[in-house]
């Protein structure tokens, strides 16, 4: 009944299938994972539940906002969302070398950063709508990423700046950059990478990149832990050791319901728990595009494709990093680690891809004229 | 809406398609078709990373005396995880465990819910300690193959018996259980050890030293079967304090001395219901070029092994002693300073132009007020004695009342010879350039700052103006106005040195492989002045503690020429003739010409000339002895 009135409130229940399947997925890994000896849902459990209510309510919330309106008000939150990043950089709280957080209240943080990313996006779309791709607007529009970038990149949060660089190129192909122009971006990118290296890179980013070219370089540190990762999805098989919060191979690993739940999740469900995963994601994908194909007009079919392109190519890089395709970096995966802001954050991005799936001029009974 | 957009939109489609299937196989792979999961995986058995803590640096005196060493000692651990999850089952072996090892069950279950057994189960928790290496071996026996039992060999802190240290040394002791989340983010274990007051804590990182990191397989118990890797932990630095042991026992004898003396100013007999007087004191000696403690003490204080081998009752008993022996008199406790302030005083007035060396004053023993408002009230301002006439050198020498009110207060009364004060809050701005007010930074913690009052603060805190009747009290050092003895040993290093701010440490430097690497002398800034100033300060202070009549005379060693001040202050319940307790102080700076070292006494219960001047007098004439004694002995580490 609920399972119904919720698939009627929103105009895309596969898209909503898609985040509900993640949630679920999520919340029985973080459970099973910081289970402890004695059994019983973990702090970090019910934390994440909260979140995940919250974070449902607000993609419920978003999905029945006016597409004009967002596009109205989309520099405004674009700017609000850069003023989060500098303050964050002020009045931050220091967690394990980096100021990534504010403290809004005994116990409850926010990540300016996962915010930054919708704002973004939004950005792009706003200013893409009705600009034609060229040369110069292209640059513009690498402006607006690069700011957000370099200041979470000072945090310092490399796979959050990634993840915003790379869904800056998946908008750019949508917008429809000739691809001369991407081809030049991309070959200087590619040139300027060494100096970046050098320049901005933490000595601990290098170092993993190093244990990712020559795992044996430090077994005690991150060595330690892409070796764990390894022998977590194997030992995992094909239907997983279960979720009773048996012991495992990521035990010693701190963020290990955060930077490598997949490999976590697929210790615990195995290679069908994880393959359920990439197909959840994989739905996601092919709805959040299709919800910018239909779209009337050029603003919600940029916002869709540039939201799902984020989404989709997180999870991406998260799952590359777990399976050892990428240098260890720490990037969540979308709906499934543990994390408030990234979770509410990603809930208001599917939201807001509903909100331009509901503009949909023919789409049988979810039609608008049923909601407006 | 162009064509290329949706063409570019399918295209996407279709490539993620393709990561997808690619992801798809990569993961296949990897779960599946060629996974590699080492042999003991399936066995429960998984690599580990342990921490292994490095020996801890020893605490040295300046001479390379050894204060604080590492002596091997035995505990049992209990490790929560390990025990059965059914309540039943637990029950029964915790009851098994307390009849092959002896201790109380309740102890054992105290551990086994302890809190920190929330934050890793599998983390020991300490149940016994103090263990002969006998009793180690036989207990290790008797639990053999026993789940949820350890018995291991921790190094412990063993502290020279001698009680003055016990402030400064601090001691090490398990890391507290409110602070156990945060101190496991920096790699302390959670049944580790760690500096917990005074230098043991403030220097911690340098004594602690780097953990090494081993990688070991260990099974579900937690044992390790196997090194895979390791780095070697890096031993800490030994920690030469600033303090010579020889001179701290001397100015203990001395302090103790004179507080038994000082005792002498209660007054028994008066039929009053008195509560009991506790016996309290402080002295220092600090180097007036780098702001080095050579001793340090405060009296009462306790043995600096309580906290490491003493009984739950002896520690109990310190805690709850009412002569408070836990706090160091020398920084946490603020008092007023009375006369020794008066130095500070002269100078402002010499650098604010209210007095000159040659400014005359008569004192008559009192000065009197008449009311503003209503002419037949009149208050009396009473010096100690009647001086006389005299300059500012010569005021300083006599420690006259009087002539310190007018520097600050002012006298405008009609029918009288006028003189303009320098007023309160000017004193107050003087006082906090003294560092009066704020911490002087000693690297011990807990340090009080004391409070230099202003008309603004009188008005904020009580609502009422501020009035000569608490300009005049001011002047010499009373009132509102409270220092530590640490603040006023920088004033007297202050007025030495001609004026530089030091930030008093008690640590001299680092020692590793037999070289010491001191540590760089610290300011906290310039108290301002001339140097024609600082010199008649110097020469009133010096006039004090040797002329004919000066009243610091008592605290001058033989032989040397010294500055000198005294400070008695009145504290606690008036007797019925109106007569008060009193505080003793002396404050003083050796040799006249060459200044090396500031020195403090304070005594609870005193007079600074009568018993606090006998003190400094002991104090100075030892530091010349074992000077000239050991003027070879170089700052060494052990040998």
């Amino acid at each position: 009944m609920i399972a119904r009135l919720a698939l009627r409130a929103l105009p895309d229940p596969w898209l909503l299938v898609g985040v509900a399947g993640l949630l679920v997925a999520g919340s029985a890994m973080i459970r099973a994972a910081t289970m402890g000896a004695h059994g019983g849902l973990s702090a970090e459990t019910m934390r994440h539940l909260v979140y995940a209510f919250v974070g449902i309510l607000a993609m419920f919330a978003v999905s029945h906002l006016h597409l004009g309106l967002l596009r109205r008000f989309a520099p405004l939150i674009y700017i609000a969302s850069l003023v989060g990043l500098v303050a964050v950089l002020g009045i931050g709280s220091d967690q394990f070398g980096a100021r990534r957080w504010i403290v809004v209240a005994p116990g409850v943080t926010v990540q300016p950063s996962e915010f930054a990313k919708i704002g973004a996006a939004l950005a792009f779309a706003a200013y893409a709508a009705d600009r034609e791709p060229g040369l110069r607007t292209t640059l513009t529009s690498l402006v607006l990423s690069l700011v957000p970038a370099a200041l979470i990149l000072v945090e310092p949060d490399l796979g959050t700046t990634l993840v915003v660089l790379v869904a800056w190129g998946g908008f750019m192909v949508a917008w429809g950059v000739p691809w001369r122009v991407l081809g030049g971006i991309g070959a200087l990118a590619v040139s300027v990478l060494p100096i970046a290296f050098a320049v901005a890179v933490p000595d601990y980013q290098r170092e993993r990149l190093q244990v990712f070219l020559n795992p044996e370089h430090d077994p005690l540190g991150s060595g330690f832990t892409m070796r764990q990762v390894e022998i977590a999805l194997g030992g995992g098989g094909l239907t997983g050791r279960g979720l009773d919060g048996a012991s495992s191979a990521l035990d010693g690993v701190a963020t290990r319901a955060s930077d490598f739940a997949f490999a976590q999740l697929g210790e615990q469900m195995g290679l069908v728990g994880a393959l359920l995963v990439l197909l959840l994601y994989a739905v996601i994908a092919w709805r959040g595009l299709e919800a910018s194909l239909h779209s009337p007009d050029r603003f919600g079919r940029l916002l869709a494709a540039g939201l799902t392109a984020t989404i989709v190519l997180q999870a991406l890089m998260h799952i590359a990093v777990n399976t050892h395709l990428f240098p260890a970096t720490g990037i969540p995966l979308p709906y499934i680690s543990t994390g408030g802001s990234a979770l509410v954050g990603m809930c208001i991005s599917a939201g807001l891809i509903q909100a331009v799936a509901s503009q949909r001029p023919s789409s049988g009974r979810d039609a608008r004229g049923e909601r407006w | 809406m162009t064509d290329v957009g949706l063409t570019r939109i399918r295209l996407m489609q279709g490539v993620l398609l393709l990561v997808f299937l690619v992801f798809t196989f990569r993961v296949a792979s990897m779960q599946w078709l060629n996974p590699r999961v080492p042999p003991e995986y399936g066995e429960g058995l998984a690599p580990r990373l342990v921490e292994i803590e490095p020996p801890r640096g020893l605490i040295v005196d300046r001479y390379g005396q050894v204060l604080a060493r590492n002596t091997p000692e035995f505990r049992v651990m209990l490790i929560p995880g390990e025990l059965p999850g059914d309540p039943d089952d637990r029950r029964s072996a915790l009851v098994t465990l307390e009849r092959l090892t002896g201790i109380p069950y309740a102890d054992l279950e105290a551990a086994a819910s302890s809190s920190l057994a929330i934050v890793d189960p599998y983390a020991p928790v300490l149940v016994l300690d103090g263990l002969s290496s006998d009793q180690a071996i036989q207990m290790r026996a008797t639990v053999a193959g026993k789940g949820g039992i350890r018995i291991d060999a921790s190094p412990t802190r063993a502290y020279t018996a001698e009680e003055t240290l016990a402030h400064i040394l601090g001691y090490v002791g398990s890391i507290p259980e409110d602070e156990a989340a945060a101190l496991m983010g920096q790699g302390y274990p959670l049944d580790g050890a760690i500096g917990l007051n005074g230098v043991e804590s403030m220097y911690e990182p340098t004594l602690r030293g780097d953990p090494g990191r081993l990688l070991v397989l260990s099974d579900p118990q937690g044992r390790a079967v196997e090194e895979l890797a390791g780095t070697d932990p890096v031993p800490g630095a030994d920690v030469v304090l600033s303090i010579d042991l020889r001179l701290q026992q001397l100015t203990s004898a001395a302090l103790a001395k004179g507080m038994e003396a000082g005792m002498a100013v209660l007054r028994t007999n008066t039929g009053q219901e008195r509560s009991d007087p506790i016996p309290g004191g402080a002295a220092l000696v600090m180097d007036v070029r780098t702001g080095e403690l050579l001793a340090s003490v405060s009296l009462p204080s306790y043995d600096p092994n309580l906290f490491v081998d003493g009984t739950p009752e002896a520690i109990a008993d310190v805690l709850t002693d009412p002569a408070r022996p836990l706090i160091d008199r020398t920084y946490m406790e603020v008092r007023s300073p009375g006369s020794i302030f008066k130095p500070l005083v002269a100078l402002a007035a010499l650098e604010e132009g209210v007095a000159t060396e040659d400014t005359y004053i008569v004192s008559n023993g009192a000065i009197t007020i008449r009311d503003e408002y209503d002419p037949n009230v009149v208050y009396v301002f009473r010096d100690w004695t009647s001086h006389g006439g005299m300059d500012l050198r010569r005021a300083l020498a006599r420690s006259s009342d009087v002539y310190f009110y007018l520097l600050v207060g002012g006298y405008h009364q009609p029918g009288q010879d006028e003189f303009e004060g320098m007023g309160a809050d000017v004193l107050a701005r003087w006082a906090r350039a003294a560092g009066f007010g704020r911490a002087t930074g000693i690297d011990l913690p807990g340090e009080a700052s004391g409070l230099v009052p202003t008309t603004k603060w009188k008005e904020e805190e009580f609502g009422v103006e501020w009035l000569l009747g608490d300009s005049y009290p001011y002047s010499i050092g009373q009132g509102y106005l409270t220092v530590t003895p640490m603040q006023m040993a920088v004033l007297a290093a202050a007025i030495a040195n001609g004026g530089t701010l030091l930030q008093p440490r008690v640590v001299h430097g680092y020692a590793a492989d037999g070289v010491v690497t001191p540590l760089a002398t610290q300011t906290t800034g310039r108290l301002p002045g001339s140097a024609e100033h600082y010199r008649i300060v110097r020469e009133g202070m010096r006039d004090a503690a040797s002329g004919p009549d000066g009243t610091a005379e008592t605290g001058k060693p033989e032989g040397v020429t010294i500055g000198g001040k005294t400070g008695t202050t009145e504290f606690g319940v008036a007797y019925p003739d109106g007569e008060y307790d009193t505080h003793g102080w002396y404050m003083g700076f050796a040799p006249y010409d060459d200044p090396e070292v500031a020195v403090i006494v304070y005594l609870e219960y005193g007079v600074g000339q009568t018993y606090a001047g006998p003190v400094a007098k002991e104090i100075l004439e030892g530091y010349f002895a074992l000077k000239e004694s050991g003027e070879e002995q170089r700052v060494e580490a052990r040998p």
